[in-house]
């Protein structure tokens, strides 16, 4: 069995937000009890739509954003008990990934200083290692050293994607959360990056977290996928079985509606009523069930818990399974 | 077939701080009465703006239509005035477009809007107008349309702002519909509620459709033809059972092998090297050569649109054995 290199236990956050005139201050519930690990080496994709927290679940890991409650465990370290320096110091080895790579690049800094800063934060090598490690890094994502000089506003979304990731791995951690690291992309530089992200994590034994909204960008680079609905994980197992053997009626539909790129599949849609409910005010019991073509009483009431339906591996949080 | 909308030879030029860029250059297609057209390119291909220059909604001054004609219904629209297009846009022909957000004012209900041009085009008075305009919301599937067109439009969620746009655009019964990534900014399971919709509606009005799209997934189940685009050119167009199941253009090909499929699982994608070319930096001869993997000596000539099959059109040299050549080479030369 591989190691377990991250363990996220009943991690929860809520979001204030302030009263107005006859509105009560409530709390938006944008991750409320997510479960699960990260086995060393591998990929984890978390899906979900809009709002669902999959993105919040992935900064609140990290401690970029601080948890309202639930526990982060990182190589047997509880990263909620770390004071803000053990942190700082452990943050080397987990890195993040955004999603908008021309939002995540400060416009002024050139791409030298934007790969200097982590190695200075982190007071790695003298002056000429750093440089040295800059050019490397820029040749390992497919750049070339020569761009160093450059502004981010000279680079193509996919150039910029590649310097997103390169600022995250010059450091050389074991995690890296990559959340929707090409939904901004088009399809032929989306595969470019999906290769390139691929090729690191075998050249330098990375283990992923990936968000996406995208279902079969996630079925191609992860090992295991997380299905996620207004801050739960409704669905957890391994893509063969969860992409095969759909358990969930969310994840069913969600698979059902994606468009496939054949026109001679006539998928089975199952097309869901309605919107997402707001997360400031989730429905009771399971937050499914007004759109969940299957609800039956119990789903009003009772949340149901993430249990494994084959007695291994793959976990669904579902009434209907249980009975 | 009748064709109710034929571009040809459409130029499309931008002034810039650099001089002017041509983001379309030389594209020809056409739309059959009660068919779904689909477009389909990456960013900056044109597709957008060969869309806006349909509508006669380029940016005034900035950018305009230098060559070529669009005939709809047989009208040369690049001719009329503007108040003769506004008779004609929104009422023959409508457009929806991808920011549902951004395309409705915020300062007026629903209702207003929608009462607008049902109010412009259908002659109808106020009252009637709100009650054509809740008829209209509720054909999209809006529940409660009747406190609905009293809301503004940040009450809305993603998906309803959506429905919003698309009764605007059908409610003076279109008989051309310009939909530009209509789902590109909504969640899936929205997506496939808006597709539904939008394939309903066709078939119960008859309407043609272009579907302007990066998304392959979407085409292959909304349209009947394709036409794809790149750096301002059409360099392929087929049948979409034909364009998915032969792809002729090197690029075409590339594209449906750098999608991650559901069904089957590679370890590793195709991409296509390189990136799109800017307009103002169009490379010389074929505009793929520079990113193609079977360019040869012939590719320093643009190559003109060749027949390729049936109803099967591609722009590449490598088609052109056994393929004969199309009429006139217009944009080759451009």
């Amino acid at each position: 069995m591989a190691q377990t290199l991250l363990e996220v236990r009943d991690l929860k956050k809520y979001f204030p937000v302030k009263g107005k005139w006859f509105h009560p201050a409530t709390q938006v519930k944008a991750v409320d009890g997510v479960s699960f690990s990260i086995q060393k080496g591998e990929t984890v994709g978390l899906v979900g739509e809009s709002g669902c927290g999959k993105s919040t679940t992935g900064r609140v890991l990290l401690h970029l954003i601080q948890p309202s409650g639930g526990d982060v465990i990182y190589k047997g370290n509880h990263l909620t008990r770390l004071s803000a320096n053990e942190l700082r110091v452990l943050r080397r080895e987990l890195q993040m990934v955004f999603q908008d790579p021309y939002a995540s690049l400060d416009p002024r800094m050139k791409i030298r200083d934007v790969l200097l800063e982590p190695l200075e934060i982190h007071g790695i090598g003298n002056k000429q290692e750093r440089l040295k490690k800059v050019e490397e890094i820029l040749e390992i994502v497919g750049l070339g050293g020569h761009y160093a000089n450059r502004y981010p506003h000279e680079f193509s979304g996919g150039q910029r994607q590649r310097i997103g990731i390169a600022r995250s791995l010059i450091l050389r951690p074991s995690l890296i959360v990559a959340d929707e690291p090409v939904s901004a992309l088009d399809v032929s530089i989306q595969s470019q990056i999906l290769n390139l992200l691929q090729d690191l994590q075998e050249q330098f034994d990375l283990t992923y977290l990936f968000i996406s909204h995208d279902l079969s960008v996630v079925k191609h680079i992860s090992d295991r996928v997380g299905v996620m609905y207004l801050g739960r994980l409704v669905e957890f197992a391994p893509k063969e079985s969860l992409y095969a053997a759909p358990a969930h009626p969310y994840t069913q539909a969600l698979l059902s509606a994606a468009p496939v790129a054949n026109p001679e599949a006539k998928p089975q849609r199952i097309i869901l009523r309605g919107d997402v409910p707001s997360p400031a005010n989730p429905p009771s019991g399971c937050a499914f069930h007004t759109r969940c073509p299957h609800a039956m009483d119990a789903c009003k009431t009772v949340r149901p818990e993430l249990t494994a339906v084959d007695g291994q591996n793959h976990w669904v949080a579902c009434h209907l399974l249980s009975h | 077939m009748q064709a109710i909308l034929q571009v040809e030879n459409l130029h499309i030029t931008f002034r810039g701080e650099e001089g002017d860029i041509r983001p379309v250059s030389g594209i020809d297609f056409h739309v059959h009465a009660g068919e779904t057209l689909g477009i389909v390119g990456e960013s900056g291909c044109g597709k957008s703006v060969t869309s806006l220059a349909v509508m006669g909604l380029l940016p005034k001054g900035i950018g305009r239509v230098s060559n070529g004609r669009i005939l709809f219904q047989n009208q040369n629209l690049t001719e009329l005035k503007q108040t003769e297009l506004q008779k004609i846009r929104g009422k023959e022909m409508a457009m929806i477009f991808q920011e549902p957000m951004t395309s409705l004012n915020p300062v007026y209900t629903v209702g207003e809007q929608l009462g607008e041009q049902i109010r412009l085009h259908l002659g109808l008075n106020k009252r009637e107008a709100r009650e054509k305009a809740a008829e209209m919301l509720r054909m999209v599937g809006i529940p409660r349309a009747e406190q609905i067109i009293r809301e503004y439009p940040h009450q809305l969620s993603g998906g309803m702002r959506q429905r919003v746009m698309i009764a605007m655009a059908m409610s003076c019964d279109p008989k051309l519909l310009i939909a530009d990534e209509p789902t590109t900014a909504l969640d899936v399971t929205i997506q496939a509620q808006i597709l539904d919709l939008m394939r309903e509606l066709k078939a119960k009005q008859g309407t043609s459709i272009v579907f302007i799209t990066h998304d392959l997934g979407v085409v292959a189940e909304m349209c009947d033809r394709v036409v794809v685009m790149y750096a301002g050119q059409v360099i392929e167009e087929a049948s979409v059972r034909e364009l998915f199941q032969n792809p002729q253009h090197p690029y075409t090909k590339g594209l449906i092998a750098s999608i991650p499929s559901l069904d089957q699982q590679r370890r590793r994608l195709y991409s296509i090297r390189g990136t799109v070319p800017h307009p103002s930096a169009m490379p010389g001869g074929c505009r793929f050569a520079p990113r193609c993997d079977d360019v040869q000596a012939a590719c320093r000539e643009n190559p003109p649109l060749l027949h390729a099959g049936t109803e099967h059109k591609c722009r590449c040299w490598l088609v052109a054995k056994g393929g004969e050549e199309l009429g006139a080479d217009v944009a080759g030369s451009a």
